[in-house]
């Protein structure tokens, strides 16, 4: 167990002696990968912060539901109580014509042409908050309504959150893909990297092998290296992307100090920080079994 | 120690380097394997050693059946069987006491107790004040013992050399053979391969003679 523990020790300083042996080569590569690994972090801080501006906004479907204009206040209280009859609602409030007319004119410049009409054009209508943000039951709701006595027309007004819906989730889809793509590339990079290490160790490798190494024992300081420059680039990555994250954050409050409370970005959490930097690691390890395996066995087929 | 029991190999390419050989050492033996160059001494030693499998037949090393071993304890088991190369193997980027610890350093030994092993094998084959030295510092009398310390500082039952005086002038092999032989005494099994008179002279052990890969005729097995 403590030998165990030992060649694993060794294997790590073995490593670490191996990246200090060339500082600049292997700053270069950990920034290199840091910066491919922070591109799709980057992407997902600028979704998710776009999703939760986006969420500031009131989102909660509603459907406006507009009466005849010939229809009276006992049809409008008819009205009223079958939609207060519907589960899905959770709320009911009645516009009068009057209070829709004096709002427009109050709201936009049209009060001269408002004025200039003999009669209120707008209908008494009832705007309905649901319960449910699902498209297809708004639509059923939407469908039943408009067949209720003295309702002329129904608008469901949950198009844009679908949209929004819609646009999140294409946009999360084509993160994924990026972030599969450069994870690949990340991998391949560690694999290039490891097995140059171990062509320029191939004397080492065959003299150990012949005295009794196993393949474990000659794998294990290139796991290490790959791990290591994973390690090291994911934390790089998380420095990169914060470092943007906090200048697109200041560049934000600067260029719209009127909306800076509901424009703002969400970087990540610890746990997903966590998440990130052991991805990483996972991906050099990934990347250094691969490249030390398929050139030990070049090394075999040679000999 | 070691059992070999019609014994062939073939190299890819066809070349039969070994075939029929049939010979045992016993423990705590020593014995010269000698022959022309290409008789097949090297080829034997390599099997004897866990370096190569054979092609037919079956080699027995340390009451293990390397041709049923897999790769891990193949290399597991040439942990405790000392080869001296006759190329030396030793890496030019380290120096001597570094290459000496390879072994140890494989077998994952904690650096203390390996620091006190690698002295003595220097020690004992007389290199001790040349621990920083770098390969190419040394002589070629040097490289050999330094080859030899890498060998021993496991504490192998057995050891195995190819040609480990070749390429030595008179003085320096008779050194090496000495140090061989204090091996042996110690109880220590001991196969080495050699085309030089004067050693086998002055080994004065048991010979197994190969011609073309088979063993000589005549030879007692």
């Amino acid at each position: 167990m403590r030998r165990a523990l030992r060649l694993h020790l060794h294997a790590l300083s073995d490593a670490l002696r191996r990246i200090a042996a060339q500082p600049l080569a292997s700053l270069f590569s950990i920034v290199v990968l840091g910066a491919a690994i922070a591109l799709p972090v980057l992407a997902a801080v600028m979704l998710e912060s776009a999703i939760a501006t986006a969420a500031g906004f009131d989102m909660e479907p509603h459907v406006s539901v507009y009466l005849t204009l010939d229809a009276t206040p006992d049809d409008a209280k008819r009205v009223e109580q079958a939609l207060r009859g519907q589960p899905d609602v959770a709320a009911v409030s009645f516009v009068p014509r009057a209070q829709a007319l004096a709002e427009l004119q109050s709201r936009t410049h049209l009060a001269e042409l408002l004025a200039a009409l003999d009669r209120n054009p707008l209908p008494d209508a009832f705007t309905v908050r649901m319960r449910t943000p699902d498209a297809a039951e708004l639509d059923r709701a939407r469908s039943a309504w408009s067949r209720l006595p003295k309702v002329d027309q129904v608008v469901a007004d949950f198009e844009w959150s679908r949209r929004l819906t819609q646009w999140a989730d294409l946009g999360e889809r084509v993160l994924l893909a990026i972030a599969a793509l450069l994870s690949a590339a990340v991998a391949f990079i560690v694999a290039h990297l490891i097995r140059l290490q171990v062509l320029t160790r191939r004397e080492e490798i065959e003299v150990s092998q012949l005295i009794g190494a196993t393949s474990a024992d000659v794998r294990r300081p290139f796991l290490y290296h790959g791990a290591l420059q994973g390690l090291f680039a994911g934390a790089v990555a998380l420095a990169l992307a914060a470092a943007v994250a906090a200048w697109a954050a200041h560049e934000l409050s600067v260029l719209t100090p009127d909306y800076a409370a509901e424009l703002k970005v969400v970087f990540l959490g610890p746990m997903e920080r966590v998440a990130l930097v052991g991805a990483a690691l996972l991906l050099g390890l990934a990347g250094a079994w691969a490249g030390v395996s398929r050139q030990l066995r070049r090394f075999a087929a040679d000999r | 120690m070691i059992r070999f029991s019609a014994v062939a190999k073939r190299y890819p390419g066809g070349l039969e380097a070994l075939r029929g050989v049939s010979f045992e050492v016993a423990e705590g033996e020593m014995v010269a394997v000698t022959g022309h160059s290409g008789a097949g001494k090297s080829t034997l030693l390599k099997l004897a050693a866990g370096i190569e499998r054979a092609s037919a037949g079956t080699v027995v090393v340390q009451g293990q059946n390397v041709g049923a071993l897999g790769e891990s304890a193949l290399a597991i088991l040439r942990r405790r069987i000392g080869f001296v190369f006759q190329e030396h193997k030793l890496l030019f980027d380290r120096n001597a006491f570094e290459n000496v610890a390879l072994p140890l350093r494989i077998c994952g030994f904690p650096a203390q107790e390996a620091a006190r092993r690698v002295h003595a094998a220097l020690d004992k084959v007389g290199l001790l004040g040349r621990e920083k030295a770098l390969p190419v510092a040394l002589s070629g009398g040097e490289q050999q013992r330094l080859c030899i310390a890498r060998a021993i500082v496991n504490r192998p039952m057995m050891l195995v050399a190819d040609e480990p005086t070749g390429n030595l002038d008179s003085d320096y092999a008779r050194a090496i053979v000495d140090l061989f032989a204090s091996f042996h005494q110690v109880g220590v099994t001991v196969l080495l391969a050699t085309h030089d008179e004067a050693s086998l002279a002055r080994l004065g052990c048991r010979r197994v003679a190969l011609a073309a890969g088979a063993l000589a005729a005549g030879e007692p097995a």
